[in-house]
Order: C-alpha cells, then sequence, then structure tokens
C-alpha cells in the first residue's frame, strides 16, 4: 500500500481514474467490450540495484534523520506530506528519531535550536543526517493517435501512455555537508484496451510464474520494494561515510566552518 | 473473425519491442536489463543509422530513445554485496583515488602501495588491481608490493576496534620498516557488512587519515 504514495507522486493518481475501468459508466463499457487497464513498472536505473541492509532491521540506533520532502517537480504539497511520513515511518521503523519538513530550503524548519537563531555558527547540529527526496518526471509520452486506434478498434489495439520518473536523492550531515546523492529512475507504462488486458490475464493464468504476473498491486509491491530498499541502503552509506568523516576529525565536526574572527 | 481478433490482441507484442514486463517479456527478465532514457539526438549520435535524427522543423510527437544493455553477470551469481561493488568498481575506485590524490599532492612524488580490506578474497584482489590502474592513470609510481604485520600485530590489531585498529596498523607499518618515508599507502576499506560502498584510508610517516 506504501507504493501508492510514489504512484500518486508520478501523476498515476492524474492517470488511475481514467483507468479505473470498472468505475467507467456501463454505457462505455458496452461500447468498447469492456475495456481492461495494465499497468507495468520498469526500473531503469539505480532502483533495481542489489541491496544488501535488511529495511526489517535495527540499522539506525541512536540516528537523528530529517526528511525533507520539498513540493515541487510532480509532488503537490499534499502527496509531498503524505511522502515524508511513509519515509519516516521506514526509517522510525529500523530505530532512527525522525523528524519532517516540507520545506523546499533545506535545514529551514529544521533548525530549532535557539542558539542557531541567535545566529552563534557553532551551534550543534539539529541533526545527524538530512535526506532531501526530490522527484520529476523525465519524459512522458501520450500518443493521441493510439486513443484513436484504440477508440476505432473498441479498445483492440491498446492506447499506450508512458512515464518515466527519476526520484533523486541527496543525503547531508546535519551542518550540510554532501555524503550522498543519487538519481532513481523508473517508467510506468500504462496499457488501456481489451487485447491487451485479456492477453495479459489469459499468460497470467496458463503461463507466467507467480512473481511474473501484471498486476497493479503487483506494480504498487514493486515500486515500495525497490524505493524503500534503496533509500535504506542509500542512507546506511551515508551513515558509514558520515561516521567516518567523524572519526576523521579530532573534534568530530568536519565541515562546520568557523569564522576565523569568531574562531576561539 | 476469431483471427483477426486474436491477432489484434498480440499486436503490439508485434509491433513494440518493449524491454518492459509483457507479453514477451517477464519481469524476472526485464529486471536483469540496466536502461537509459536518453534524447533522440543523443542516440542519433551513439547510434548512427539505427535511430534517425530529428526533423529539422520537428516532429509530430516528442522523441526519445531507451537504450537497455543486460548486465554482465547473472543476478543472484555473486552475492549482492560483491555485486552493488562490483558493477560501479570503476566510479567507486576512481573517486576514492582522486580524493588521495587531490587532498594530498605533496605525496604525488612517493611510491603508492595499495591495500584492500574486504571479506572476500577474489573481490579484495579486483579492488586493489581496479584501485593500482587507477593510480597509474593518475601519473604515479605505484608498487605491486603490500606491507606486511608480524603475527603478534595482526593478533593484537585484529582484536581492537575499527577506529583504533586502522591508526595503529598504519603506525606498525612505519615502524617495522615496512613502510618508508618514500611510501604511501592508500587502503581501501569496507567497514560493515550492510554498506555498498567503500571508504579510503591514506598511510603515510606513520600517520593514519580517513579521506572518505
Amino acid at each position: 500500500m506504501a507504493a501508492r504514495a510514489l504512484l500518486l507522486r508520478l501523476r498515476c493518481a492524474r492517470l488511475l481514474p481514467r483507468l479505473r475501468c470498472a468505475r467507467l459508466p456501463a454505457i462505455a463499457l458496452g461500447l468498447f467490450t469492456a475495456p481492461g487497464c495494465v499497468h507495468v513498472y520498469q526500473p531503469l536505473s539505480s532502483l533495481h540495484r542489489p541491496v544488501v541492509v535488511d529495511p526489517q532491521a535495527a540499522n539506525f540506533q541512536d540516528l537523528r534523520l530529517s526528511v525533507v520532502c520539498p513540493p515541487g517537480g510532480l509532488v503537490s504539497r499534499g502527496e509531498a506530506e503524505v511522502l515524508c511520513e511513509r519515509v519516516s515511518k521506514l526509517f522510525e521503523n529500523q530505530g532512527a528519531t525522525v523528524t519532517t519538513s516540507g520545506s523546499d530550503r533545506i535545514g529551514e524548519d529544521l533548525a530549532e535550536d535557539p542558539e542557531q537563531e541567535t545566529g552563534d555558527p557553532v551551534a550543534a547540529p539539529t541533526t545527524d543526517l538530512v535526506l532531501e527526496l526530490r522527484s520529476r518526471e523525465t519524459h512522458f509520452t501520450n500518443d493521441p493517435l493510439s486513443w484513436v486506434l484504440c477508440v476505432g478498434t473498441a479498445t483492440l489495439v491498446p492506447a499506450y501512455t508512458e512515464s518515466t520518473f527519476a526520484q533523486d536523492v541527496i543525503i547531508r550531515d546535519g551542518t550540510g555537508f554532501l555524503l550522498a546523492s543519487d538519481s532513481l529512475q523508473g517508467r510506468i507504462i500504462r496499457t488501456f484496451g481489451f487485447g491487451t488486458w485479456a492477453g495479459n490475464k489469459v499468460l497470467d493464468l496458463v503461463w507466467r510464474k507467480k512473481e511474473d504476473e501484471l498486476s497493479t498491486a503487483q506494480v504498487y509491491a514493486e515500486v515500495s520494494a525497490d524505493l524503500y530498499g534503496q533509500l535504506s541502503q542509500l542512507v546506511f552509506n551515508a551513515k558509514m561515510r558520515w561516521q567516518i568523516l567523524e572519526e576523521a576529525t579530532p573534534n568530530g565536526r568536519a565541515t562546520s566552518p568557523v569564522p576565523a574572527e569568531r574562531a576561539p | 473473425m476469431i483471427i483477426v481478433i486474436l491477432g489484434l490482441l498480440f499486436l503490439p507484442t508485434l509491433i513494440h519491442k518493449d524491454p518492459a514486463p509483457g507479453m514477451t517479456m517477464s519481469r524476472t527478465r526485464s529486471r536483469t536489463l540496466e536502461c537509459e532514457r536518453i534524447t533522440a539526438e543523443v542516440a542519433s549520435q551513439r547510434y548512427p543509422g539505427k535511430v534517425q535524427p530529428s526533423r529539422p522543423r520537428g516532429e509530430y510527437l516528442e522523441r526519445s530513445a531507451l537504450v537497455c544493455a543486460e548486465r554482465l553477470v547473472r543476478p543472484g551469481l555473486r552475492e549482492d554485496r560483491d555485486e552493488a561493488i562490483l558493477s560501479s568498481l570503476q566510479a567507486l575506485v576512481a573517486d576514492l583515488t582522486s580524493s588521495a590524490v587531490d587532498l594530498h599532492p605533496e605525496l604525488a612524488s612517493r611510491t603508492w602501495l595499495v591495500e584492500a580490506f574486504y571479506p572476500s578474497a577474489p573481490v579484495s584482489a579486483k579492488l586493489s588491481f581496479a584501485t593500482k590502474n587507477a593510480l597509474v592513470e593518475r601519473g604515479l609510481l605505484v608498487s605491486d608490493r603490500t606491507p606486511t604485520l608480524s603475527a603478534g600485530d595482526v593478533d593484537v590489531l585484529t582484536r581492537m576496534p575499527p577506529e583504533q585498529a586502522y591508526p595503529a596498523a598504519c603506525r606498525r607499518y612505519n615502524d617495522n620498516g615496512s613502510m618508508g618515508a618514500e611510501h604511501a599507502l592508500l587502503a581501501i576499506v569496507s567497514r560493515d557488512p550492510r554498506e555498498t560502498i567503500l571508504h579510503a584510508g591514506l598511510c603515510a610517516d606513520g600517520q593514519w587519515s580517513w579521506l572518505k
């Protein structure tokens, strides 16, 4: 179910209501020979990289993590809040203390330390890591001709809509030092038409293995598993890098800028 | 009529070859592909003849190309951690070596030694070899020799926590003469079995420092 948040973000929410063919009026069903729809998800790069860390285990004990989901690109403010909430739950389940923010400026509403408000640059960061999630659509295809053919053949010839998305992940430490960044890319293909729907159902029943079946529920589960797995791995890698950098500096602050005039 | 309908059912699979899971491609097989979406202009430059460049007056639809390649090694053949490290080995090693060279230009005239600390010996050897290659590409002197420790040192060091063990090993390399003033050691380290990145540490003149 958690993948619904991501799919919403991919503007599939915009497409899905049109695709929930069972909800279409009976007139349309009669006209178009019970049309069906199939969603397919394909990870393009990074989303299906091997994940070693177990998202069910306590990987982030004693870690203060801030999740920032700025609205924009593919997400509205409401969708960003939902995503932040789900991702924060993911890391809370792994032992982290999580705060969320929807601010577009990183750290804007994270700096609640009164010392920071007074402008003291050496105030302690209020968080260990900041995870920033932004998403964008890199490609969208919706060919009107395919819809004309689809309608003209009573949906036997399917109509295609395709969306390629990128989930940009940036992880910084509490002082803003960049620890890791990645762009997780995938595509969602929506095929609308009786032909594809029926062929797909037949293949699911007689040919495909259970794990290869194509259903909307499978898409949700697969996107969730991929996204949450990669986020867990990226944050874990960033945490290790942050710990190394903390070890590298005797005072544990590799990146805190201290202006000369204020230095002791 | 039935034949026509059946033909229409499978028409999409015949005219539309797609790497996404579908009629002819299983989900499992689709996940073995690494794909990249590129613009028609880039695709026509990269694959001349296969992809036509955009027309000067534009097109009816915005065109792009999806370029896919199968992974070199079948999924499941290597451990997940090894696969994650080795599939991005060049980028990982280039990143680590550049941080060593750029942060310490004063060591450019020294002979560089490389040691990889990774639980799997075959992967460790690959890491070491790739790192040496990357250093050679940067124009540095690289030796195949690795510094050695006595059995007693190893016994003590393996019982220390990592944040103490690496600096202690570096001091011992210097004290026992395994490394001299003309050497610099770049250590490629995996600190936790759950991580899929590598860290770099530098040992020179008996002083250890973490680079990344």
